[in-house]
């Protein structure tokens, strides 16, 4: 069945080139930092080197490897943008549902507890509860953003399992006295799970996203390398007024590339499996 | 607007001005509860760090540390701070910030207010307009080489962050072509007043992140409406209205207004997202609006100051929202008519 689903998709020339990219730099980020096995936080020579021979990207003010920060900051980039799509979407995929299955009173609760989330802005709810953590680790900044990230994909789960719950197949499973986990987990996941996925990918990059922007206020991770970290320290010392550019360019490539594949990867997915968009 | 037709416009704003109060209300109870609620009671260390630094200045450092205990009101029951606080938040006296002591902050606050409006409106405005465009050009003109131009320029461009473009502008803009200025809101050493020159003056200081907001910002909605547009293609009045005849340039302005109602929602929705952004992007360009200041307020750990940038931002967000909601209503008239409440 996975394979007649997903067949059509490997004809979509989008989506082998942005699933390609998209490999490429997990690959950086995995292997990476085994190939080129340099300390990210280290010294390791000059200061302010352009890149060459002996240092690819180049050194920062403090002579660090920019190639190591970077390998090693998509690494914890990736780390934290999948840890906040899990927490985000493990939020939404149980008020979602729970929402749409129980109705009334639960329903309306659940619901306007999701609608308080969605109108308080998650980046700035983000800036201040990061102020009072002293000490952020890859996994706080995760958390962080992923308990604020769900609301809209909840509401959607919810729409999307009403819109199903009341099909003919839905209601024979009820009838035959199905308990309500049962007919979640057999009935109605399978429905959204296309839509879960592609989520999963849009919360991917929220993450990465968001740990950037944290990591330019001043909020990132308190311990190792991060993209935005690398970001941050580019910003601090001037080094786009002082013409460094291979100090802030190839952290900001790295962002762009992996979220805009990433998008390009669900914006295929739904060409192909949303009958509407199909292309007649 | 007839008599009949105000009694359901009026019930919808209501909700909506009730739904953001009550919101609102949430959001300052977060920010009282947060320094409290946080392990190692972050408050607490910074009276402590400041009692340390005693020798240095006693007589102001007892004045500081008193105000702080009296404006947390820390000692006192949860419950008389807490309806302490929200009186206070009410009143406009948002404490007394630590780095500008004795400076309220909302006197610090203030004066920034003006220049982040300035940046952030114009600018989402402006994408908003140019991305709902490009989106319905080419959703309308589906399949042809625009479509798949303008789609995948949108795509690779809304992943953009505000910040990077902006880093990316001064660097080639400023640092390489000397073209624009690459810092601050007007040239350094001139003092803010209401002569052309300085207005011209602030104006080119302008360009490069007001440029940077809006290209970063457009794909977003570029996307959005394109996709809107092709399942308004499917609708009924569509093919009636190529049956009948009408000229493309109608067909599409019809299709332009159905699809276009979802994206005024979009804009609220989005406007949190936005101003984070703007406030980033203000450090990068050291543009004198809240986000400089949130920065300065976060390096000295000025928790007050925080604290009131957080709920002055919060407010403007809410009311800004309302605003949104406000022209939905006006202009569908569905929600007019009282037929739907709209999503």
């Amino acid at each position: 069945m996975w394979l007649t689903m997903f067949k059509p998709l490997f004809k979509s020339r989008k989506f082998i080139v942005s699933i390609s990219i998209f490999i490429f730099i997990v690959l950086l980020g995995i292997v990476g930092p085994i190939l080129y096995p340099v300390d990210p936080t280290g010294y390791a020579g000059p200061f302010e080197r352009p890149p060459s021979r002996e240092f690819p990207l180049g050194t920062d003010t403090y002579g660090g490897d920019l190639l190591a920060k970077v390998l090693n900051g998509t690494k914890t980039s990736l780390y934290i943008g999948f840890l906040t799509a899990v927490i985000s979407m493990s939020i939404g995929i149980i008020i979602g549902p729970i929402s749409a299955i129980k109705g009334g009173i639960v329903d309306e609760i659940l619901m306007a507890f999701t609608n308080i989330v969605l109108t308080i802005p998650n980046i700035l709810l983000a800036i201040l509860i990061a102020t009072y953590l002293r000490i952020r680790s890859a996994e706080v900044i995760a958390f962080l953003l992923g308990i604020l990230g769900w609301p809209w994909f909840a509401r959607a789960i919810r729409a999307q399992i009403l819109s199903l719950i009341n099909r003919e197949y839905v209601k024979l499973s009820r009838m035959a006295g199905y308990s309500d986990l049962r007919l979640a987990f057999e009935d109605l996941i399978p429905g959204i799970a296309t839509y879960t996925f592609m989520s999963f990918i849009l919360f991917m990059n929220g993450g990465i996203l968001g740990e950037a922007g944290l990591s330019l206020i001043g909020l990132g991770p308190t311990k190792g390398v991060s993209l935005g970290l690398v970001l941050q320290w580019a910003v601090l010392m001037e080094a786009v007024r002082r013409g460094i550019w291979w100090w802030f360019v190839p952290p900001g490539i790295i962002i762009v590339a992996l979220t805009s594949s990433l998008l390009i990867i669900t914006t295929a997915m739904d060409e192909v499996f949303n009958p509407r968009l199909r292309e007649k | 607007m007839k008599d009949h037709a105000l009694k359901p416009f009026l019930k919808y704003i209501g909700r909506k001005f009730f739904f953001l109060l009550i919101t609102y209300f949430i959001a300052i109870t977060i920010v009282f509860i947060l320094p409290r609620a946080i392990p190692g009671n972050p408050l607490s260390t910074l009276l402590r760090q400041i009692f340390q630094q005693g020798q240095a200045n006693p007589e102001l450092i007892r004045s500081v540390h008193k105000t702080l205990m009296e404006e947390f009101g820390l000692g006192k029951p949860w419950y008389q701070q807490y309806t302490d606080f929200i009186l206070r938040a009410f009143r406009g006296d948002l404490g007394t910030s630590i780095s500008s002591y004795p400076k309220k902050t909302l006197d610090l606050i203030v004066p920034v207010i003006p220049w982040t409006l300035m940046l952030l409106i114009p600018s989402i405005i402006t994408a908003w307009i140019i991305g709902n465009t490009l989106g319905a050009v080419a959703g309308f003109k589906r399949g042809s080489f625009t479509d798949k131009f303008t789609l995948n320029f949108s795509l690779i461009v809304s992943q953009v962050p505000y910040y990077w473009l902006g880093m990316l502008l001064i660097f080639t803009l400023s640092v390489k072509l000397h073209i624009f200025p690459g810092q601050g809101g007007y040239s350094q050493g001139t003092i803010p007043t209401f002569t052309l020159k300085f207005i011209l003056d602030m104006l080119y200081h302008y360009i490069l992140p007001f440029l940077s907001i809006v290209i970063s910002a457009l794909g977003g909605w570029a996307i959005g409406t394109r996709v809107l547009v092709i399942y308004e293609l499917d609708a009924d009045y569509v093919s009636f209205g190529e049956l009948l005849g009408l000229r493309e340039k109608t067909v599409f302005r019809y299709i332009f207004r159905n699809s276009i109602l979802p994206q005024v929602t979009g804009l609220a929705l989005s406007l949190g997202g936005a101003l984070g952004g703007a406030l980033i992007t203000e450090i990068i360009f050291n543009y004198p609006g809240t986000g400089y200041l949130l920065f300065r307020a976060l390096s000295t750990l000025d928790y007050p100051l925080i604290q009131g940038i957080f709920i002055i931002l919060i407010g403007s967000i809410y009311l800004a929202n309302f605003l949104v909601d406000f022209v939905y209503a006006l202009i569908d008239p569905r929600i007019r008519l009282g037929q739907s409440e709209g999503s």
